[in-house]
């Protein structure tokens, strides 16, 4: 079974997306923020990151930029944002996402970036 | 390792800083230094030096060391004044995510002085400014709370506003917000994530 890690610090998207990932049967870890996800990234291992880009402690991308960076894992991410702005996207990408999505998720859009780049048929 | 940034340690730079230097004006030139160091001591002591506000919200916006930004903001955050207060909205509308979220929990510690301004930033035309106030007033404690959420989920026209609102409104909300949730899942019946949401709200409000 795929395993993902959601990091996000609201606790209402972090039930949102387990729902979502569960029932389409995947395992699923959740991290509050970037700091308790790279001790989790350091601990074990996930198939996938979803990644809220802002919270406290440590940021979307500056979680990003310390798991790419340190090369603590090179899995893909996936960074969820209020943000729509072409802009936002590219700093996302830079930091080291794989995919964007913005806020509100619809499970259809989840579940298709998920599967893309896991490497599962959509 | 050293992927976690450690955290200034104001209470062994206490012993190193030079009070003879201390003044205002003298701080005003170290706050911009080329050394983090005494970048970090300045914007400490900068805290007896309430006209400096704004030059340390100038500073805060171009600082890159986290731990001159963690002193600033803790600095600005004793003085709660005005200034401090106007600059920390303004770092709300920064493109830096990280400010953007130091500032949110830095106004998170000023219930008081931040509470007249909430409505104004409830308001504001930038709905990512209406969230990061909706974020701050997670921590508020303030009696207005839940009508203030009441009044976003009713009338904000963005859905992340209300999204956020929502989250919210589930940890604080009461009988009183029952039928402004049914409202706004009506209002947005094609957004799952409010459904998910409102719905979870009403669950732990009818638990009460």
């Amino acid at each position: 079974m795929k395993r993902i890690l959601i990091v996000d610090d609201a606790a209402t998207v972090r039930m949102y997306h387990r729902n979502i990932l569960e029932s389409a049967g995947y395992s699923v870890d959740e991290a509050m923020n970037g700091i308790e996800a790279i001790e989790k990234a350091l601990q074990e291992a996930f198939d996938l990151y979803i990644v809220d880009v802002n919270m406290p402690k440590l940021d979307g991308y500056g979680f990003l930029r310390e798991l790419r960076g340190e090369n603590i894992s090179q899995v893909p991410a996936i960074m969820v944002s209020t943000e729509a702005a072409e802009n936002d996207q590219t700093a996302a990408y830079r930091a080291g996402a794989n995919g964007y999505l913005v806020k509100p998720v619809k499970p259809v859009q989840l579940l298709t970036h998920v599967r893309l780049l896991i490497g599962e048929t959509i | 390792m050293a992927f976690i940034k450690k955290q200034a340690q104001p209470s062994t730079e206490q012993t190193q800083s030079t009070p003879e230097t201390r003044d205002c004006q003298s701080l005003l030139k170290q706050l911009s230094s080329n050394d983090s160091t005494e970048r970090r001591w300045a914007a400490r002591d900068l805290v007896e030096c309430p006209e400096c506000a704004n030059a340390l919200m100038q500073r805060l916006k171009i600082e890159t060391e986290n731990s001159v930004r963690e002193v600033i903001l803790t600095t600005l955050t004793r003085m709660g004044d005005p200034v401090a207060i106007a600059g920390m909205v303004d770092c709300l509308r920064s493109e830096d995510a990280a400010l953007r979220n130091e500032v949110v929990e830095a106004m998170k510690q000023l219930p008081l002085e931040v509470a007249p301004m909430m409505l104004g930033l409830l308001a504001d035309p930038d709905p990512d400014v209406r969230i990061f106030a909706v974020n701050v007033l997670e921590s508020l404690c303030h009696p207005e709370v839940e009508s203030w959420l009441i009044s976003v989920i009713t009338y904000d026209a963005h859905v992340n506003v209300c999204a956020t609102a929502v989250d919210l409104l589930g940890e604080v909300g009461t009988s009183n917000a029952i039928e402004p949730l049914e409202q706004l899942k009506a209002r947005f019946n094609a957004e799952p994530y409010i459904q998910f949401a409102a719905d979870l709200a009403l669950r732990r409000i009818n638990e009460i």
